[in-house]
Parts: C-alpha cells; structure tokens; sequence
C-alpha cells in the first residue's frame, strides 16, 4: 500500500532526519519526498509518499510521537 | 556564569543530586563546574558503566536517572545503555561533551555524530549550538524523561557552548509534567462490554505498571475482579508473587499453567504489556479464542502486534480506578459461576505446575539457590545480567515489588547487572546509609561484560552482594545449540575464565565460594550478613538449562521441559470445556455512570 503523508515540524536540527528514519525503521519505503521551510512560526511542511504492508495507523502513531512533529496526515494514494 | 556551570545549577533545580560519568577533552568544562557543586558524581570506569549504572539509579527511584561522557568514543559507549533505557522505557537525560561549534563537520579530534547515532534509541536528543539554547533544551529534556512513557534523552553539548557567557540566562525552572490523561468514557465502556462477557479471562501485565505508578490500582483491580493473572518479565512484582491469582511469567520460559490459561482464555485483559515475541510465542497462535481489551498509556502499543477489541488509551492507574466498580460486579453477574469455575481451575493447573527445588545429586541447583535467597533477602533490589541466570531469578525469585526487579527485559544486554547494581545502590542510600539491600545476580559470561565496576563498588564502599553463577560456558547459547543446532557447540566455552574471586579481591571486594549443594545455606546466610561489598561464586552444572521452554515459532503451549527435552509434545488440554458463547455482537450493556 502507498500513502501520502503531510507533515508539520519544527525548523529544529535533525527533525527531517528523525521523520525519514522513523518511516523506515517502522516498515515503509519512502518513494517520494517533497517539502520547504516557511516562515510560519519556523516550521517545515512535508510532503512524504511511503510503501508499505504495515498499519498506516501504526505509522501515524509512531510519527505523531516525535516531539519535532507538530502534525501528522496519513491518506492512502495510488 | 558560564553555560557548563549554569548547566550544573539547571540539574540540581531538577533535584538531581547524582550523576554517573566519565570525564575527557570536550567535556571538561562541565566537569570544571561539577567541582564544588553539590552534585555527587560517580566516577564509573567505562561508560557503558555510566549509562547502566544511571538506568539502574532510575529504575529502582523513578527519579530521572543522569549519565555524562565526553564525545566521540566517551558517548559512542554509552549507547548500549541508552538503547536499554529506550527499550525499557527508563527515564535519563545523558549529556555528551561534543567539540566545538567551529570544528564540528570537521573530522575533529574526538568528534563523532552521537546526535545522528543515537536518534533511532532516545525519545529525542537535542544539540544546542548557542548558550541561549539551554535553559528550553533542558527543560524539554528532562520533561520528555518523565512525561508520559519515560525514555531517554541525549544532550550533546559543544565545548563552546559550556564555555559561553551565560550570566544573562535567567535561572532554571523545572517543566511541569503534564499528567497523562484517563481514558475516554466510551473506551472503558468499550472494554467493561468484554469484560461482562468472558467467561474465561486473564489478566496479562507487563512493566507498565510499575512505570505508571498503578501497582496499587491493579492489585485492588484483580483482587476485586477474581482474574487469573500472568505477568511478563517487566512485570514480575505487580502481583505479589504469593498471591493466589498470580499465575506467574508467561512466554519462552515462562510458568506452564500461565501459558496454559492465556491459550484457553476468551478474553485477554492486557494492562502495560505490549504482546513482546518472548512472551507471545507463535504470534499468530498466542491467545487464539480471545478477544483483546488493550490498556496502555502509549497509543503506540495498542494494535501493534495484536488488534485490540477494547484499546484503552491513557492513564492505567486512572483507567482501572474508573473500571473497578462495574467490573467488581461481574463475579457475581451472569457469567459469575463460570468465572469463579475457570479462575480455580486456573488456580489448580498452577499447583500442578509449580516448580521443584529437590533436585538431586550434590551439585548446586541455581532455581534453589536463587528461590533461598529470595526468601532470606525479601525486600532486596535484584539486578541481573542476560542469560540463563536472569531467566531463573525470573521464575523463581519471590516478587513482591516490579522496582525491586532490575532486568535487561527488551534489549537483552549482558553486562547490565553490576553498574545497575551500583545505580540502584546509590539510589538509596543517603547520608545515613544504604536503606535497601541491593543484589547483582550476574553469570560468567555477563559479569566480565563490565567486571571493571568492581572498581566503583570498591572506590564508593558499596555494599552490593554479588552472586555469580559460573557454568564455564555462555549457557543460553549453549542451550540453544543443544536444543537447535544438533550439538554443535559453537564458541560457548569459557572453560578458561579468570579466578573469579582472585579477580574481586584484586579491586578490593571480598569473596566466598560455594560448590555443593550442602554448602548453599551457609553461603547466602553469610552473604547476606557481610557489611560490605561481597561476590559469591556459585560453581554450577555446566550442563543445567532454563526449563521450561518454547521452542522458537511454536506456541505457548508446547513447552519442552526437562524430560521431554526432545519430544515436542502438545501439552495443551483445555482447562474447561468451552461454555456456549454468547450470539455474535451480543455485548452486554455495562452501567457507565462509574465510569
């Protein structure tokens, strides 16, 4: 299965890191990766396809978790 | 002021009074601060002694245990010790040295990415690079130790960082920790549906327990509702181990009768456990006819391995506070007799199933020994190693408190028992000495992993008891090649280890030995009344094995036990025959206004 993921984060050192490794430590395959930092409150929007035969609502928890994700959306895409 | 003393003033605004470490070039600032302040350092000997022995100091406190190390290989040997305390959920704030902001990407003298390495093991680490920085970096650390699920956070601190001017910060103030929320109404009615259902339930119950400060809410909890219960490694101790409902561990090596009642059961009342392979077995096989009511206080954990019928997300204390009414009541509601009918013959299958300690012959029996000790020592913190050792004072020490278990339980790391030892010592003891005895019960191959503590236990005059059992061999992987690999005895022997007891009276500690079974009484009574540090070396059948056991990707119930050792045999008869069950969705309605 492939998903899209939005994401907010912190502007902090090793938040992009630390988003990407979580997805692929837990099982999903990033495929594409899109994303710019704004001057809103220093944050990162993200844009993130993964593939993987784990639970996306086990993915959006464990992504959800890090203190550097201010938000996290998991939607199936094709 | 510079930013390490300000750093030192932060801790003690923490109630930090102790930390474990190890000083070197990019640190030194910090270490500068130290002298004079009222923080006690523990000088350990290597830092993977530090991080242990810092794991040790919080698991037996609950307080936030602190590790510090320079950078490059001072915080590359801590890393064992952080990924326990992540695994195990224990909370930490260690601090690593790093070189300066200038040099850093450089290739510098002891420079090493511990930022980079240790993101997949801490619940966050941060790396200010302004002295501005720290008073929110250390803030949200020691917030994150405690909040929630405890886990481990790094600081890795620049060397200019802690030389900087901080005479502008203002002085620390402690986060508050939010508590965690209870669950929600419609969640507990959720679960007290399945409840009111089963006719054959057991409580499974992990660490979680004892890290959500709810011991007190889960034995009111299984007392009121009369529950066969089955604990897992982390979570020996919630029970007492005397308690007539305590079914005992379940998983590889765990108590027959409780793997037997988790299979036969329709409902599973998971409370701070987390459906870990050693304790599951067979995944696909672990509680096949049961449904699931899941609590836990991490979102995470619940549907991970297992899907959850009834997940309860929050508080455990408050989530089982708020069931306890409605649930107290199904004893005695329509599924009452069944239920009294199942809790006894799970309390009959226990009796059949407890273990012996008459073996024969004139050797040392170590579940003896360790089942003695337990009785001469009740109140003692135990820290044990990774092997065969740490699976028998799993199944036969007498638990009556999870702080009291002090166990490598997810990361499985040798070497954890003595600086956990040293930790946990320290934890308690205070200006008048130590209030709890603390016991390292350690193998041969373990104990060398950090044998070099024995230093620290000398230099601090640590009165932690020592009980190593020597095999001669790294006995679980022997075991295994025994079971598994035909007798192919692959680099397991350690017939060449050291004198044991010339080694501990090299680093000042005293000894005594043990080799026959008529000897043991005398050992551990003297043991135990020795005021210093002692090490007791326990010679031991360099053949003996864990039993029982679930052989890898079977079942729970199908156990090999001594005797059957190479005849896998389905053991498993149903405890009660299985009452008509109830119409499909047909879930009672629960009285919530208790809720």
């Amino acid at each position: 299965m492939r998903y899209r993921l939005d994401l907010t984060l912190r502007q902090a050192e090793g938040a992009l890191s630390r988003v990407l490794g979580t997805a692929e430590r837990r099982g999903f395959r990033p495929l594409a990766v899109e994303g710019e930092a704004r001057n809103d409150g220093d944050r990162w929007h993200l844009q993130m396809t993964v593939e993987g035969d784990r639970s996306a609502d086990g993915l959006h928890q464990q992504l959800a978790k890090l203190y550097d994700c201010l938000d996290v959306q998991v939607q199936p895409c094709s | 002021m510079n930013g390490a003393h300000w750093l030192v003033d932060a801790l003690c605004a923490e109630g930090v009074d102790t930390l474990f470490g190890y000083p070197g070039g990019a640190i030194m600032p910090f270490y500068d601060a130290l002298h004079g302040s009222p923080l006690k350092h523990v000088l350990v000997r290597h830092e993977q002694g530090a991080a242990f022995a810092a794991n040790g100091y919080a698991r037996a406190s609950g307080r936030v245990g602190v590790c510090v190390a320079t950078s490059g290989p001072g915080a590359s040997n801590l890393v064992t010790g952080i990924a326990d305390a992540m695994l195990d959920s224990v909370p930490m704030v260690c601090i690593t040295g790093q070189v300066g902001t200038p040099l850093m990407g450089t290739d510098a003298f002891q420079e090493l990415d511990v930022f980079g390495m240790t993101m997949p093991i801490v619940k966050h680490n941060f790396l200010p690079r302004s002295v501005d920085d720290l008073p929110n970096v250390v803030r949200e650390a020691f917030r994150l130790a405690r909040e929630g699920r405890p886990g481990p956070v790094l600081i890795d601190l620049p060397k200019d960082v802690q030389n900087a001017d901080a005479s502008h910060l203002p002085a620390h103030v402690p986060a508050v920790v939010a508590p965690v929320p209870g669950a929600s109404d419609a969640a507990l009615h959720a679960a007290l549906a399945q409840l009111a259902l089963a006719q054959k339930p057991v409580i499974y119950a992990g660490g979680g327990i004892a890290l959500g400060d709810a011991v007190e809410a889960f034995r009111t909890f299984v007392e009121a509702t009369q529950i066969p219960t089955v604990l897992t490694l982390k979570g020996l101790g919630a029970l007492p181990h005397a308690h007539p409902l305590n079914m005992g561990m379940l998983g590889m090596h765990g108590n027959r009768a409780a793997n037997l009642a988790v299979h036969e059961s329709d409902l599973l009342f998971v409370v701070g456990a987390r459906f870990d392979d050693r304790a599951t077995g067979k995944l696909a096989e672990f509680a096949p006819n049961a449904r699931v009511v899941h609590l836990d206080v991490d979102a995470c954990e619940i549907g991970k391995l297992r899907t959850a019928d009834a997940p309860v997300q929050g508080d455990l204390s408050i989530s089982l506070t708020r069931m306890l009414p409605a649930s107290a009541a199904h004893p005695h509601g329509r599924h009452g007799a069944a239920r009294f009918a199942w809790r006894d013959a799970c309390l009959h299958a226990k009796q059949q199933c407890a273990p012996r300690y008459d073996a024969p012959g004139d050797t040392v029996y170590a579940p003896a020994l360790l089942r003695r000790l337990s009785e001469l020592a009740p109140d003692a913190i135990v820290c044990c190693d990774v092997g065969q050792h740490q699976m028998w004072v799993a199944q036969h020490w007498r638990f009556d408190d999870p702080r009291n278990h002090l166990t490598s339980g997810a990361l499985g790391a040798m070497g954890f028992g003595l600086p956990a030892a040293i930790g946990a010592q320290m934890s308690r003891t205070h200006e008048g000495g130590p209030d709890a005895q603390v016991i390292c019960v350690s193998g041969d191959g373990s104990f060398l992993m950090n044998v070099q503590e024995l230093a620290t236990v000398a230099r601090y005059r640590l009165p932690v008891k020592i009980v190593l059992l020597d095999n001669q061999a790294l006995g679980m992987v022997r075991q295994w090649q025994e079971l598994f690999f035909e007798r192919r005895y692959s680099e397991v022997d350690l017939s060449d280890n050291p004198d044991f007891c010339a080694l501990a009276l090299a680093f000042g500690v005293q000894t005594l030995k043990v080799d026959r079974a008529d000897g043991v009484e005398a050992a551990l009574q003297a043991l135990i009344a020795a005021p210093g540090p002692m090490l007791l070396h326990v010679a031991i059948d360099q053949t003996a094995n864990v039993w029982p056991l679930v052989p890898p990707n079977r079942n729970n119930t199908e156990m090999m036990d001594a005797d059957d050792a190479f005849v896998l045999v389905q053991i498993a008869e149903p405890l009660l025959p299985s009452p008509a069950t109830d119409p499909a969705g047909a879930l009672p309605q629960c009285a919530i206004d208790s809720i």
